[in-house]
C-alpha cells in the first residue's frame, strides 16, 4: 500500500510575525521557516502506518520553490521514501495546490492521501477537501485516529461536541487534527540517510496547473493592541470604574 | 530598636506608604528561593529615585541600620535574605528603561528592571540580551549584576559582567559613583565597576546600569546527542568547538533524563544512553548545517556518540531545551541537596568521577543527578533524598558531603560557587576557593566602600 503525504513550508510556528509597513502582508525576510505542524502530524501518521506494516511506501509532495526541499528532506529523515516538489515561485493558493495534487495523485496512484487539515500561514482549511472533490475520493477530515483495515480506513473525526467515526473505502483522503499523534524528532543518522533518498522536481507545465493567485489580498493588519490593565485601590473604585468607564454594570 | 523605630528613620525620606512593616511584606521581601532562613526584616523600603537610595544609605549609616539590597529574590545562596532585623531596600519601583542608543547598542536601565523585560526591549529593537536563565521572568538586572549571573549561554556570551558598560551606585558610605559611563575602552586605573559586579550587595547599592546588546542569533538549532561515557562528552565538546561557535553545550545524565521524561517531556530517541549533551549553534547557512552533520558522523564513527536528533523548527528547539531546563523542576519533589560548582573544562571528568566515588562509598543509597553547563566547566550536583530517610538526617549527611565535595573542588582549584554566589549558604566554605590572604584583601575593599559595615552584613564573609 502506498501513501501520499502533501506537506507545506510555512513560517515557523514560534516566530512572532510582523505586518509589513505597507500592509501588503507579513514580513518574511530572514524569518525562520519550518514544516507546517499539521503536516508533521500527517508525516508521522504515515510513518507509523509503515512501521505497523500496513503501508509499504510513503511519498511526500510539496508545491513551492527550491527552499521547500529543506522540508521535504526533513520528511525523508522522518521516514518517507521519496519526495516530489512541484516547482513554482508563486504563492500558491488552495485550489491550484489541490489541482497540482490531483495531477501527482494520477501519476502515483496511492491508496491513501494524508495531509494536514490546514496550514498555519493561510489558515484556509480547504486544500484537503478541494483535492478530494477533484479526485472524486471519500474524505475523513480532522482525524484524531486512523485505522487501516483491508481496503477500508476508519477515521475518528473531531467534530463540535464530540467524536464521529467514519469508514471510507480506499483510496481515500484523510486530513489530520492536532491530537492524532505526537511527531518524533528527526534523528541525525536518518537526516544523513535522507540526503540519498530520491527527490524529483516537476514543473508547473508538467502538472498542467497555473499557479497565478486568483484571490488578491487587499490589506493585512495586526490585531488591535490591548490597553494595559490597572490596579484599583478598592472595591468601591472597581465598581465605580466598571460603571462609569467600562460601562458594563 | 524595634521595627516601628527603624521604620521611623526612613519615613521622612519615603513616606509611610513606602516603608512597609506588615508581616506579609516582611515574608515576601525578606527571603529568596533558598527558604532556609526565616525572613525577619525590620522594614521593607521601596525607593523610587537615586536621591532616595542615597538618603536611605546615609540614614542607615547615621543610625547603624543594616541594609539588604533586594531584586527579584530568585537567588539560591541566601544573598538577599533579611533574617536579622535588617531593612530591605527593594528596587521593584525602579523598573524603568531610562534611555537607548542604537549607535552604542546600549540601553540604560534602572536596577529593578526584570531580566525578561530587558530581553523583550532588546528584541523590539532587533537586538538581543544574551544572559538568560530559568528565573529570567522574575530576576532583576540589579540582582543579576550583584551576583554576576551566568546561565545557559555563557559558553558563547560570557557572564553578566561582559555586558555591563556602566553603573551608577550608591556606596556603603553614601557616595554616588558613576562608573565607566558606557565606555568600551577606558584605561584609567582600577575599574570599580567590576568590583560591584558580583559583590552581592556588600559594597553598596546598584541604582542603574548601562547594558550592551548583541545582534539577534540567527536560526538557532539544537542537537541532542546520546553519549556513552563522561570522557566521550568531553571529546564531543572538543570536536564541535574546533569547527563551530556553539551558543550552548549542556549535559545531563540518564537519571536526570528519567525524571524529566516522567514529567511528560517527549523523549528525543527510543534508545536510552548513560549521558546526553545538548548543543546549540546558529545555522546561518547550509554549510554550517553540513559541518554539524560531518562532526556528528565523525563522533558516531569514533563511537563517542550513540544516537542524536536535530531540531527542525523553533518549536522543536524549545522542546529539546525542555529536556535540560525542566530537570530542576522534575527533581524538586525529591528534596534535592544542590551544589553549583566549577572547575576548568579539562578537569571535569576526573572531578565528577572523584565526587561520585566519595558519595557512593559513604552513602550507596543516595541518587546522584548531574547536569549543567559543561561547556564552561560548571556542573550542578544534585543528590536526591532517599524516601525512607528523614529530611533533617538527609541534610545533615549532605553537610558532610559538602565538605568532601569542596575538598575535591579545592584540590582541582575550582570554584565552590560557579554562578549562584556565596550569600550565607556558601559563606562557611569560601576558604576552599579563596586563600586567607585573598579574603583579607576582600575585607579591606569592603571596609573602603562600607566602613560602618551596614551593607548586607553576614553575606559573603563575616566581619571578623
Amino acid at each position: 500500500m502506498k501513501v501520499l503525504v502533501p506537506i507545506k513550508r510555512v513560517v515557523d510556528h514560534n516566530v512572532k510575525v510582523r505586518v509589513k509597513a505597507d500592509n501588503s502582508g507579513v514580513d518574511l525576510a530572514n524569518v525562520k521557516m519550518a514544516m507546517n505542524p499539521f503536516c508533521e502530524i500527517a508525516v508521522e501518521e504515515a510513518v507509523r502506518l509503515k512501521e505497523s506494516g500496513a503501508v509499504s511506501e510513503i511519498v511526500v509532495v510539496t508545491i513551492g520553490a527550491k527552499a521547500a526541499d529543506e522540508q521535504l528532506r526533513t520528511a525523508l529523515a522522518l521516514g518517507a521514501d521519496r519526495a516530489i516538489r512541484v516547482e513554482t515561485e508563486e504563492d500558491a493558493q488552495p485550489l491550484a495546490i489541490a489541482k497540482a495534487l490531483k495531477a501527482v495523485y494520477d501519476k502515483e496512484s496511492p491508496n491513501l492521501v494524508i495531509l494536514g487539515k490546514q496550514a498555519i500561514d493561510g489558515d484556509n482549511n480547504q486544500t484537503g477537501q478541494m483535492f478530494a472533490a477533484l479526485a472524486g475520493l471519500p474524505q475523513g477530515t480532522f482525524a484524531s485516529e486512523v485505522k487501516v483495515e483491508g481496503d477500508k480506513v476508519q477515521v475518528t473525526r473531531e467534530i463540535d461536541g464530540g467524536l464521529q467515526t467514519v469508514e471510507l473505502s480506499l483510496p481515500a483522503v484523510v486530513t489530520t487534527d492536532l491530537r492524532l499523534n505526537e511527531p518524533r524528532y528527526a534523528s541525525l543518522p536518518n537526516i544523513m540517510k535522507a540526503k540519498k533518498k530520491p527527490l524529483d522536481v516537476l514543473s508547473a507545465d508538467e502538472v498542467g496547473v497555473d499557479f497565478t493567485p486568483k484571490v488578491k489580498v487587499l490589506k493585512v493588519e495586526a490585531p488591535a493592541e490591548r490597553e494595559a490593565g490597572i490596579i484599583v485601590g478598592s472595591v468601591d473604585e472597581l465598581v465605580e470604574k466598571l460603571k462609569n468607564e467600562a460601562k458594563v454594570i | 530598636m524595634n521595627n516601628t523605630q527603624v521604620a521611623a528613620i526612613f519615613e521622612p525620606i519615603l513616606g509611610a506608604e513606602r516603608c512597609l512593616t506588615d508581616t506579609a511584606s516582611a515574608e515576601q521581601y525578606g527571603t529568596d528561593w533558598t527558604k532556609v532562613w526565616e525572613p525577619a526584616p525590620s522594614v521593607v523600603l521601596l525607593p523610587e529615585t537615586l536621591e532616595e537610595v542615597q538618603a536611605i544609605v546615609r540614614a542607615a549609616n547615621e543610625h547603624g541600620v543594616a541594609l539588604v539590597p533586594s531584586g527579584g529574590r530568585t537567588g539560591l545562596s541566601a544573598g538577599a535574605v533579611a533574617a536579622k532585623g535588617e531593612a530591605v531596600v527593594a528596587m521593584d519601583r525602579m523598573n524603568k528603561v531610562l534611555s537607548y542608543n542604537p549607535f552604542d547598542r546600549a540601553v540604560k536601565v534602572q536596577a529593578g528592571v526584570i531580566t525578561q523585560q530587558l530581553q523583550e526591549f532588546a528584541e523590539e529593537k532587533g537586538l538581543f540580551y544574551p544572559v538568560d536563565f530559568a528565573s529570567a521572568g522574575s530576576s532583576q538586572i540589579g540582582g543579576n549584576i550583584g551576583t554576576n549571573a551566568g546561565g545557559i549561554k555563557v559558553i558563547r556570551y560570557g557572564m553578566t559582567r561582559e555586558w555591563v558598560s556602566g553603573l551608577t551606585v550608591v556606596t556603603g558610605k553614601g557616595d554616588v559613583l558613576e562608573l565607566n559611563n558606557g565606555l568600551m575602552k577606558n584605561a584609567t586605573g582600577y575599574d570599580l565597576r567590576h568590583l560591584f559586579i558580583g559583590s552581592e550587595g556588600t559594597l553598596g547599592i546598584i541604582v542603574d546600569a548601562t547594558i550592551q546588546l548583541a545582534r539577534q542569533p540567527e536560526n538557532l538549532t539544537a542537537l541532542v546527542l546520546g553519549v556513552n561515557t563522561f570522557d566521550d562528552i568531553m571529546k564531543v565538546l572538543h570536536a564541535f568547538q574546533q569547527k563551530l561557535d556553539l551558543t550552548a553545550f549542556e549535559f545531563f545524565s540518564d537519571k536526570a533524563m528519567a525524571h524529566v521524561l516522567a514529567h511528560g517531556v517527549p523523549e528525543p530517541f527510543a534508545e536510552r544512553t548513560p549521558f546526553y549533551c545538548l548543543l546549540e549553534f546558529e545555522q546561518t547557512s547550509e554549510a554550517v548545517g553540513e559541518t554539524a552533520m560531518e562532526l556528528f558522523s565523525h563522533c558516531l564513527e569514533e563511537g563517542w556518540v550513540l544516537d542524536g536528533v536535530m531540531s527542525q523548527s523553533l518549536q522543536q528547539l524549545d522542546q529539546l531545551w525542555q529536556l535540560r531546563e525542566r530537570i530542576s523542576e522534575s527533581i524538586a519533589p525529591h528534596t534535592p541537596y544542590k551544589n553549583d560548582i566549577s572547575v576548568t573544562v579539562s578537569q571535569v571528568p576526573e572531578f565528577v568521577a572523584a565526587v561520585d566515588k566519595v558519595v557512593q562509598e559513604a552513602y550507596p543509597d543516595f541518587e546522584i543527578v548531574w547536569f549543567g553547563h559543561i561547556g564552561d566547566g560548571n556542573m550542578h550536583l544534585n543528590i536526591l533524598k532517599p524516601e525512607s530517610l528523614p529530611k533533617e538526617e538527609f541534610f545533615e549527611r549532605c553537610n558532610e558531603v559538602s565538605k568532601w565535595v569542596f575538598e575535591i573542588v579545592a584540590k582541582h582549584k575550582g570554584s565552590i560557587s560557579a554562578e549562584h554566589g556565596v550569600g550565607m549558604t556558601k559563606k562557611p566554605y569560601l576558604g576552599y576557593s579563596r586563600s586567607e590572604a585573598e579574603i583579607a584583601y576582600l575585607k579591606a575593599i569592603k571596609a573602603a566602600f562600607d566602613p560602618n559595615h551596614i551593607m548586607n552584613p553576614g553575606k559573603l564573609f563575616d566581619k571578623e
